[in-house]
């Protein structure tokens, strides 16, 4: 099997599974809010997890919150912060390449009143800083990604930062982190951003955990209450198995991050090479992060390929949908000026640090056995 | 004193000397939708059939709440008109009056709003010493000196409180209506092509209510369909056979075939000659499974391939008569009987079940003898019929 969809999920590395089953068959089963000994057990792992992920991410212990996956994250960074700084702004700056969890969130918020602006992009994914500097008086919040889940492309996160400095030091950053945690070397501190939000299934973690980033100096509304769990910010019992899982993913994805980075970088050009060469046409900019690689397949739908693939093991990820009523395209591509047509055929393959030259020549080998068998002139 | 379910038939009950055969039928149909409701005994007087639970502890006989989901189940029995549920006793008139106001009790408070109501009762022992008026009138006095709020009212009433004297004395009030038709069985098996739209599980469902059961075919194009779009198939097939009981679904492999098609024929005529290899493997999986007609979804002129020039086109290249029961029918009359039988939200499910790559941007609306002949001549048909045939894989349902 090749598996090139490593942006929709990954599968759990052995440190993950270890750590796992360490925590489920050991004493640390308790309820970290207990007040016996068992919970106190289980509560100073917990803090120590958090302790662990904060100081991985260049955070404080007191910024990091648990929550059940980087949607969550998303909807609480955004919903929270405007509900409770509400004469921060009524403008909200983003654009429409973002995910789902922030586009959704934001229509609920211009549906509320908010005026959101959504700056243009360009061919290489990036939003254009121009219309971000005349926009940003006046505005509460800036939602980006870091990188595109579907064309890797890299957020100039330190030019939006500057600007943001220099023009309305009140505007908060939020910061979707999903496709970026454990490939790009990310310093929450340093970044100067406000909130982000991550993924453990993206990681070689589990899906079940997410986690949301929140400066001390911003406050922000919680989106679920109850037994005031995490300081109150993100309430329900404390689930250290799943925190713990979540370390792991990171602790792995850190340390093997640079290789996995240079590996990545090789399969990546390699396959640009020779997908080139084959007349298909790479969407991804040059410059985006190499785990993502968008390529529209000359003459094949886009889920004809995918369905293709599948018959020789391989895993890839479209949006474009084949239909013969309405014709489903990417929404991201579309926004970055891409063809329709180029679209209609798009291909996202996704590599993560188990991926191999090897799979990379398969894969090009069975993408010519595939125009060879199946394309239909 | 139990809960029962009264289903009535309807045309079952104007056959002749074979009207016996019919019942049977039935009977054995109800039992087998019913097989997952726990031990029933299954019994017919006249023009009804009445459905008891052998052990008086199952659940699906708590209370009407409690009954939805079985007396669903008994209205998608073809042969059955309505549906209602009963509470069932023994002892005399006096009985009779303090069960009936003990039902509209509990009736009420699920209906707290209803204020008019009437009594119908039926006697099946003409000696009984009331008659249907005078037990009316008595339990009629009974309810409304029990419940002040409620007043006597004969034209549409909120309510109707049925009470039936029989061998066993039963109160009930409502009904619900039944899918109708004729017992799955009591006519000959049909093979149905079935797709993933919304037409053909709408003409499968009206061939089962005259009494045909079902076998169906789909042809599957993987990788240029997906195995999603086959699942999407499978699911509507489960969907009929709560109407016409157990379908076996052949799922043809149809890849190479239209592969060849594209490649040695022209564009504008694949969707005929598609149809047509279609139905010739179709009458032959027919015949391998005892079925004597093949049931198409087609409806005049939908689209290209349903004009009366390509019906001609593709009829001709089978024997076995083929059922088109949607024929005349507006699309919108489909899609209401697709609601109807809760197909429509799975049919319009965005998985298609043919790649636009085999789809003709202009095909020929009105085929000619010549046209066909032209676009099959490089064509091996019967090497096709024979290799779809080698390649279906079949599920029961």
């Amino acid at each position: 099997m090749i598996y090139f969809d490593n942006s929709a999920t990954t599968k759990p590395c052995q440190e993950v599974i270890d750590r796992i089953s360490e925590n489920l068959t050991g004493d640390l089963f308790a309820n970290p809010g207990s007040l016996h000994t068992l919970g106190l057990k289980a509560d100073k792992e917990y803090k120590s997890v958090t302790s662990s992920v904060a100081s991985m991410l260049g955070a404080g212990a007191d910024e990091i919150y648990f929550t059940s996956c980087g949607t969550e994250s998303a909807n609480t960074a955004v919903r929270g912060y405007l509900s409770r700084n509400k004469r921060a702004g009524n403008r909200i700056i983003s654009t429409r390449t973002e995910h789902k969890a922030t586009l959704e969130t934001l229509k609920l918020m211009e549906a509320s009143g908010y005026e959101v602006v959504y700056v243009s992009v360009g061919s290489d994914g990036k939003p254009d800083l121009n219309e971000i500097r005349d926009n940003l008086e006046g505005c509460a919040l800036m939602c980006f990604t870091h990188v595109n889940n579907e064309t890797g492309a890299i957020l100039p996160l330190d030019d939006i930062v500057t600007l943001r400095n220099s023009v309305n030091r009140n505007c908060k950053i939020y910061l979707d982190c999903v496709q970026s945690l454990g490939k790009l070397d990310i310093n929450l501190k340093k970044t100067g951003v406000d909130m982000a939000s991550f993924s453990g299934h993206k990681i070689h973690g589990i899906k079940g955990v997410g986690v949301l980033y929140v400066k001390n100096s911003v406050r922000i509304d919680p989106l679920i209450l109850g037994g005031g769990q995490q300081k109150g910010m993100r309430s329900g019992t404390e689930s250290l198995v799943l925190a713990s899982s979540f370390e792991a993913a990171l602790a792995a994805a850190r340390e093997h991050r640079e290789t996995a980075f240079n590996n990545a970088s090789e399969i990546n050009s390699y396959l640009r090479e020779e997908l080139s060469k084959r007349g298909n046409t790479i969407l991804s900019p040059d410059d985006a992060l190499p785990f993502v690689l968008n390529c529209s397949f000359a003459k094949f739908e886009s889920e004809t390929m995918l369905h293709c693939l599948e018959i020789y093991d391989i895993f890839v990820s479209t949006v474009s949908a084949c239909s013969s009523k309405a014709k489903k395209v990417s929404y991201v591509l579309l926004e970055c000026g891409v063809d329709r047509k180029l679209a209609a055929n798009a291909v996202r393959i996704s590599l993560s640090r188990y991926s191999t030259m090897d799979d990379a020549r398969e894969f090009i080998r069975t993408v010519d056995e595939i125009y060879d068998r199946y394309l239909v002139q | 004193m139990s809960n029962v379910i009264l289903a009535r038939m309807g045309e079952v009950t104007l056959k002749g000397l074979n009207r016996g055969k019919f019942e049977a039928q039935l009977k054995s149909n109800l039992k087998w939708r019913l097989r997952n409701f726990g031990k029933l005994s299954i019994f017919q007087s006249q023009s009804r059939i009445w459905i008891e639970a052998k052990d008086e502890n199952n659940p699906n006989f708590a209370d009407a709440e409690a009954a939805k989901d079985i007396l669903h189940a008994v209205t998608q029995v073809f042969g059955i008109v309505s549906v209602s549920f009963a509470v069932k006793f023994e002892g005399d008139f006096d009985r009779v009056r303090a069960e009936s106001v003990e039902y509209v009790r509990t009736f009420l408070n699920e209906h707290p709003d209803y204020k008019t109501f009437k009594v119908e009762a039926r006697r099946g022992n003409k000696n009984y010493p009331l008659d249907s008026q005078e037990i009316c009138a008595e339990v009629g006095g009974d309810i409304i000196e029990a419940f002040p709020q409620l007043s006597a009212k004969m034209k549409d009433p909120d309510f109707v409180l049925m009470v039936e004297i029989r061998e066993f004395n039963y109160v009930y009030s409502g009904k619900i209506m039944a899918h109708r038709g004729l017992p799955v069985g009591s006519a000959g098996r049909g093979m149905l092509l079935l797709s993933g739209g919304i037409d053909s599980p709408v003409a499968g469902y009206m061939m089962a209510s005259r009494g045909m059961p079902l076998d169906c075919v789909y042809f599957h194009s993987h990788p240029y369909t997906s195995e999603q779009a086959k699942e999407k198939v499978i699911e509507l097939a489960r969907i009929v056979s709560g109407f016409s009981g157990s379908i076996r679904l052949h799922i043809v492999n149809f890849t190479q075939i239209q592969l060849d098609m594209l490649k040695n024929s022209p564009q504008d005529m694949i969707t005929i000659t598609m149809r047509r290899v279609m139905l010739m493997i179709a009458e032959q999986l027919a015949l391998q499974n005892g079925c004597q007609c093949l049931i198409t979804g087609e409806s005049l002129g939908q689209v290209a391939s349903q004009t009366l020039e390509a019906i001609n086109a593709t009829n001709e290249v089978v024997k076995m008569p083929i059922l088109r029961p949607l024929i005349g029918m507006d699309k919108q009359d489909t899609c209401d009987i697709s609601r109807k039988i809760g197909a429509f939200e799975t049919s319009i499910l965005p998985y298609e079940d043919c790649c636009t790559i085999f789809v003709a941007k202009h095909p020929k609306t009105h085929p000619s003898a010549k046209d066909v002949e032209e676009a099959e001549k490089n064509l091996d048909i019967q090497g096709m019929v024979e290799m779809g045939l080698k390649d279906v894989e079949t599920i029961t349902i």
